[in-house]
């Protein structure tokens, strides 16, 4: 350190003339995308306001929407919020167990395992989600099990996402190098002392991010479970508000704005996650 | 002095490669042997044989009176290469530090899962090894944030905390910048004055000449030298070793 503190601490001023041009190119840049924002939110609420507008001969007229109706249904479609929560958060549980388990069997050395794990991965992957979540409704009654609408639910969306997220979990065990699993060797710790203690910790600090961003899609893709009509969540009580008085239109659009404020609200949680896993980043 | 290691005529093959040809040699307690040669000689491989890091193809290796056969296989095996791996500890080029933990806790980790010791013991013990190697200030550090020294005199206590009776380096210092080789020498300086028996693969001519008991040069996979290391640079027997220490000369100068 051959720098004094004086130095240190002040700064030419042409540096802090560049420094404060940056920020300043910065801060106009942020403040445009805003209004860029507020101007695309209101033309949204605009094509929804149900004017009419003519130029002319040209009439341009925008969707109308019962205003009444949306205030008497929005705690019913509300009260769908908390089981979308739920069938995300146990699917996610589910589908990062079995994705974790794909990604050590696609590691595998055994053939039948390997097998097991990339059948699962194909068989998944190769097929509509719609489809999965149905099947699962109709097919495993016929084996004589019952599951509630949410069990049911659960399993079809953590077995679809446990395949698409092995990749994940491959990619995070693959990133441990072969070094470390030696270094724990060399010390004598067992196989399953080293995966438990080395491998998988460092491999699910990789995951994290990426998990978080499967578990948004989950939250989305949650609204498919309402095809069978046992699960009464967001998208369920949204197609079912307004069937009756030819009011589809006003349940959707209540929907979309939860699921859309769900998803603001998340992916700002994902991203502070992720700011601070960056910082520790070793 | 009984030998405390036996390598009895290894081969290994990778698949159709031959890298270790028929090697045998006896390191006596308190020893410190250099294994030298050009790279691809084989000499990793052959220090990695001793813990079964990589597992022999032919012959044996007998480690403070546990004899392992490359033939033999199964459950016993498998728990004779486990205090194998007890009595060795090993420090490896890229130090292969555990980045998710502090300096304390990887020096900590193999005394409390391996041998199973209360965090106390453990904890006092590690911080005894971390002083040793003079980075008990770094004790709450994560490796990221060590030098290339720092991060292999730390793994060096790592090694030395499970209280081995044989260490294994292998080229400890090559990954280092220049200017971090000689604190981890010194280190294993000091290492080898209280006695340890040291396997030691290396590029490091000066340092094989100052403590090393005996230097091996491997060529293509056969020890081809065997010897002190006064007599080792002064008059080679092998004109491969010959060559070998005249490369290293003028890269000294």
């Amino acid at each position: 350190m051959s720098l004094s503190k004086e130095e240190a601490a002040s700064p030419t001023p042409q540096a802090e003339l560049l420094y404060q041009a940056q920020q300043n190119k910065e801060l106009r840049f942020r403040t445009n995308v805003a209004l860029s924002w507020l101007f695309l939110l209101l033309f949204l609420v605009f094509i929804f306001s149900g004017q009419q507008i003519s130029i002319g001969d040209w009439t341009f007229s925008t969707i109308k929407i019962d205003r009444t109706f949306i205030s008497e249904n929005l705690l019913f479609i509300a009260g769908g919020l908390g089981e979308t929560i739920r069938i995300s958060i146990l699917s996610i549980i589910v589908a990062t167990i079995l994705a974790l388990l794909a990604a050590l069997g696609r590691l595998s050395t055994v053939p039948p395992v390997y097998a097991l794990s990339t059948f699962y991965v194909s068989l998944i992957r190769g097929t509509p989600l719609y489809l999965q979540i149905f099947f699962f409704f109709l097919a495993l009654p016929q084996l004589g099990i019952f599951l509630s609408g949410t069990v049911a639910g659960v399993l079809a969306l953590g077995l679809n996402y446990g395949a698409y997220m092995s990749e994940i979990f491959r990619a995070g065990l693959s990133s441990v190098g072969k070094g470390q699993r030696e270094a724990a060797m060399a010390i004598g710790m067992t196989p399953s002392q080293t995966m438990r203690r080395i491998v998988l910790p460092q491999a699910l600090r990789f995951a994290i991010p990426p998990t978080g961003n499967e578990f948004i899609a989950m939250t989305k893709d949650s609204a498919l479970v309402a095809a069978t009509g046992f699960v009464h969540e967001l998208m369920w009580r949204a197609t079912k508000v307004g069937r009756a008085t030819f009011h589809n239109l006003e349940g959707l659009l209540m929907a979309a704005i939860f699921y859309w404020v769900m998803t603001l609200i998340l992916t700002s949680i994902q991203s502070r996650i992720e700011t601070r896993l960056a910082k520790g980043d070793r | 002095m009984a030998p405390i290691v036996k390598v009895s005529n290894l081969d290994k093959y990778f698949g159709r490669l031959h890298v270790l040809k028929n090697v045998s040699l006896e390191v006596s307690e308190q020893e410190v042997v250099c294994l030298i040669g050009r790279s691809g000689s084989g000499k990793s491989t052959l220090l990695r044989c001793m813990n079964f890091l990589e597992e022999p193809s032919d012959g044996s290796i007998e480690l403070d009176g546990i004899k392992i056969e490359a033939s033999s296989k199964g459950k016993i095996h498998r728990q004779m290469i486990h205090e194998v791996r007890l009595k060795t500890g090993m420090v490896f080029q890229e130090f292969n530090l555990f980045p998710h933990m502090s300096v304390l806790e990887n020096v900590m980790e193999g005394p409390v899962i391996v041998k199973g010791m209360d965090q106390q013991t453990a904890m006092e013990l590690a911080e005894k090894s971390l002083d040793s190697v003079g980075m008990l200030f770094k004790k709450d550090e994560y490796p990221a944030r060590l030098s290339g020294g720092q991060k292999q005199r730390v793994a060096i206590a790592r090694a030395l905390t499970m209280e081995p009776k044989v260490m294994l380096f292998d080229e400890p210092t090559s990954a280092l910048d220049p200017e971090l080789i000689g604190e981890v020498l010194n280190v294993m300086k000091k290492v080898a004055k209280e006695g340890m028996t040291m396997i030691v693969v290396t590029h490091e001519m000066a340092f094989a000449r100052e403590v090393a008991d005996r230097v091996l040069v491997m060529s293509e996979g056969e020890m081809i030298e065997d010897s002190p290391p006064e007599e080792l640079f002064k008059n080679p027997k092998d004109a491969r070793t010959k060559a070998l220490i005249e490369r290293y000369r003028s890269g000294e100068q």
